[in-house]
């Protein structure tokens, strides 16, 4: 079956807060390729980081780039080769697309591969877009009773259960979490659905505690800023004293969904003894630890970069895992969705994520196309 | 480049059963991602015996003639489109089985589980024993200088003592036992050794085979005794396992290199509480065990298959000089002589241990 894809209308971010509304072409098929039109995706903080300074550390977008990586669709054509998709299945979008043949690949921690194509990361186009081509074996088919909008928030919830895995989360741990918005609050149901008995959560703004309060936590904390002058580790060292003594102890893992340097001080600070602190936030490069409380107390560091596996009997992928923890109950990621754009509206969509208004946690970019 | 032209590729095929020819075949074409593999040295392995003689192994069965061999290291002679990783000259090893590195098992890491595995020399798969070897790049590991082809052909079954070691869990001090002084349990003890292992055992009917275990990676060699006629395994295993722990201890990991339902059996006895049992050998398919020994001692039974993620490791080891393979290989035959290399392996006279065929 040949299928003309005639318009792909895209996303494409090309200046500063500057999203143009164009026809991409849409590469060849290859045998072991699907075509998705693409339904559902999800921004994220760095399509949001993307739009904001077109640039994220050393990747700098130069030429224009189709953002977005968090999608589902349905498959309306696929390779001679193909056997895991069939035309008409609805499906997610594992975003990165690894070499498959590198050490890394073999060993199966594919998210370190080195020469991973991911959406939206440059010089990849992302998602945000009509029809996109993908291999194979990195789609997942949709169980019939998961949305499409649900199937774009696998993605995230991914990087919340491969953290979770990272942290070494066990039933009946006390598992605390910095920072309230999507990635923290994935990352806390993810904590839940792994046994944790007390899940904690921690924030600036008292809105996100608000939701917070109705989404998998048991405990919110509100944050204070940092005094005027204050040292970051005078602040993490002054705030954790006063969480531990809110909460009667130190958690047994400490996931860090900001990135902030004070976060990540806390992170450490409020591990129990030879617990981890599991760093998912994408911060500042270097940043000063309280390397005592690593070494003396026995705190691992640990970071998280998207996802691969996890491992609760065997060992398992986590993206479909994430999709098999949609069904029947055991994370509900709909709370999450907060608003939707349709896709000519994708610039008004990054402005809203960008500015966080409204009480916005995920936006969805919709294409009815 | 240009592939070598006019070259012969004699190629030592399985017809079928007991019947093992020379053909001259065809140098195969590369396609995207492949290498053309000079082959220098192919070790004979069990397997490759097992096919010649029975024409099949379990559900692996022989229905066209087949390329033997699958324990290759050779030099790059042509390299095809989109290789990066190798060139023209390069000496490498060759891991033998080719994984889809698409599905569930590639992408968790465990690729020797893949079910659409293409491995050399299991049907229908061609093997190694042959000039010219067309192979996936990334299945061909550059050896530095100082590593023999001899010594990098050996990393095949030695991968399989890695991949055991790492199964068990071996780590600095422990103690480990291993039933079947072969080249797969001499390769285990090595590979226990290099994990850190503090005291190997190892155990063998062979008077001759503990003789060589003697000076190879093993600090203990026990003798084996076949079970009196009529005995029961498991009667035998639990007299003989008795009879080992007069002079040894229970073994934090032990490794059973030989199939053999007693050695299976006693594999369980001789672990301590908590201890893994790693089952190398593969012998009969439903097998008697003392299950009550794996429960209310938590002794836990791990298979093997093949393995994955050592071959860099064994490179390295080798290189390192933290195993050294060379004593086990003891005989070598040239190419065209490579029926009688395998009745040499069939009969195992000479102290054989590992025959190879060099070119």
């Amino acid at each position: 079956m040949t299928f003309d894809v005639e318009k792909n209308l895209s996303a494409a971010l090309i200046g500063l807060e500057k999203i143009d509304m164009r026809n991409m072409p849409v590469p060849e098929l290859g045998p072991f390729d699907v075509l998705v039109n693409v339904k559902v995706t999800g921004i994220c903080g760095s399509d949001v980081h993307f739009f904001k300074h077109n640039r994220i550390l050393h990747l700098e977008v130069t030429e224009p780039l189709v953002l977005g990586h968090e999608s589902a669709g349905v498959v309306v054509a696929i390779g001679s080769q193909v056997t895991r998709v069939n035309v008409n299945d609805r499906v997610a979008i594992e975003p990165g697309v690894t070499c498959r043949t590198c050490e890394m690949c073999k060993s199966g921690q594919y998210n370190l591969c080195p020469h991973c194509k991911f959406a939206a990361t440059p010089p990849t186009h992302g998602t945000l877009c009509n029809y996109y081509v993908h291999p194979e074996d990195f789609i997942f088919k949709l169980p019939d009773d998961i949305s499409l909008e649900e199937g774009a928030l696998v993605e995230p919830l991914s990087v919340g259960m491969y953290a979770v895995e990272r942290a070494n989360v066990k039933p009946g741990d006390v598992v605390l979490v910095l920072g309230a918005g999507p990635v923290g609050l994935l990352t806390c149901a993810a904590a839940k659905a792994a046994g944790a008995a007390q899940v904690i959560i921690a924030d600036l703004i008292p809105s996100r505690l608000e939701f917070a309060k109705t989404y998998a936590t048991d405990t919110q904390l509100l944050l204070d800023r940092p005094e005027k002058g204050e040292p970051n580790f005078e602040y993490a060292r002054r705030t954790s004293t006063q969480i531990i003594q809110k909460l009667g102890q130190q958690a047994d893992t400490v996931l860090d969904c900001t990135g902030a340097e004070t976060c990540v001080q806390m992170a450490v600070l409020l591990t129990k003894s030879g617990g981890s602190a599991v760093l998912v936030g994408l911060g500042a490069t270097t940043q000063t630890l309280p390397v005592v409380d690593i070494t003396v107390r026995q705190v691992n560091v640990k970071g998280v970069f998207r996802y691969c596996n996890v491992s609760p009997v065997s060992i398992v992928r986590a993206y479909p895992r994430a999709i098999s923890m949609l069904t029947k109950g055991n994370i509900d990621v709909k709370p999450l969705i907060t608003h939707t754009y349709p896709i000519e509206k994708s610039q008004e969509a990054l402005l809203h994520a960008t500015n966080g208004s409204d009480g916005a946690i995920k936006i969805q970019v919709i294409n009815d196309q | 480049m240009s592939p070598p032209q006019g070259e012969m590729n004699q190629c030592v095929v399985l017809r079928q059963k007991n019947d093992i020819v020379l053909e001259n075949r065809p140098i195969p074409q590369l396609a995207h991602g492949e290498v053309l593999i000079n082959v220098k040295a192919t070790g004979i392995c069990g397997s490759d015996i097992h096919y010649w003689l029975h024409g099949g192994i379990g559900d692996f069965q022989l229905k066209a003639p087949m390329v033997l061999g699958h324990e290759s290291a050779g030099i790059v002679a042509e390299v095809g489109p989109g290789v990066k990783n190798l060139k023209v000259g390069d000496r490498v090893a060759l891991e033998p089985g080719v994984a889809c590195r698409m599905c569930e098992q590639c992408k968790t890491g465990r690729y020797n589980l893949c079910p659409e595995m293409s491995f050399a020399a299991t049907p229908p798969i061609d093997g190694t024993l042959c000039n010219y070897y067309k192979h996936a790049a990334d299945f061909c590991f550059k050896l530095p200088d100082h590593v023999s082809l001899e010594e990098a052909a050996l990393i095949e079954p030695l991968s399989v003592g890695i991949h055991s070691a790492r199964r068990a869990n071996i780590k600095s001090g422990d103690r480990v036992f291993i039933f079947g002084a072969g080249p797969v349990g001499l390769l285990c003890a090595a590979a226990a050794k290099a994990a850190g292992a503090g005291h190997v055992t190892i155990a063998d009917l062979v008077p001759s085979r503990l003789e060589f275990a003697k000076n190879y990676c093993t600090d203990s060699q026990i003798l084996l005794q076949r079970s009196q006629s009529g005995e029961p395994n498991m009667e035998f295993s639990r007299r003989m396992a008795k009879e080992i722990l007069k002079t040894e201890e229970l073994a934090d990991a032990v490794i059973d290199c030989t199939g053999a339902e007693t050695c299976v059996q006693m594999s369980v006895l001789l672990s301590k509480n908590g201890g893994s049992v790693v089952l190398v050998g593969m012998g009969g398919s439903v097998q008697s065990l003392p299950i009550s020994e794996i429960s209310s001692r938590e002794v836990d039974i791990k298979g093997i298959f093949r393995y994955c993620n050592t071959y860099a490791t064994g490179v390295k080891m080798l290189a390192s000089g933290s195993i050294d393979v060379k004593p086990l290989i003891t005989h070598t035959y040239q190419l065209q002589d490579a029926v009688e290399a395998f009745k040499h392996v069939k009969e195992g006279r000479d102290g054989a241990i590992k025959v190879q065929i060099v070119a």
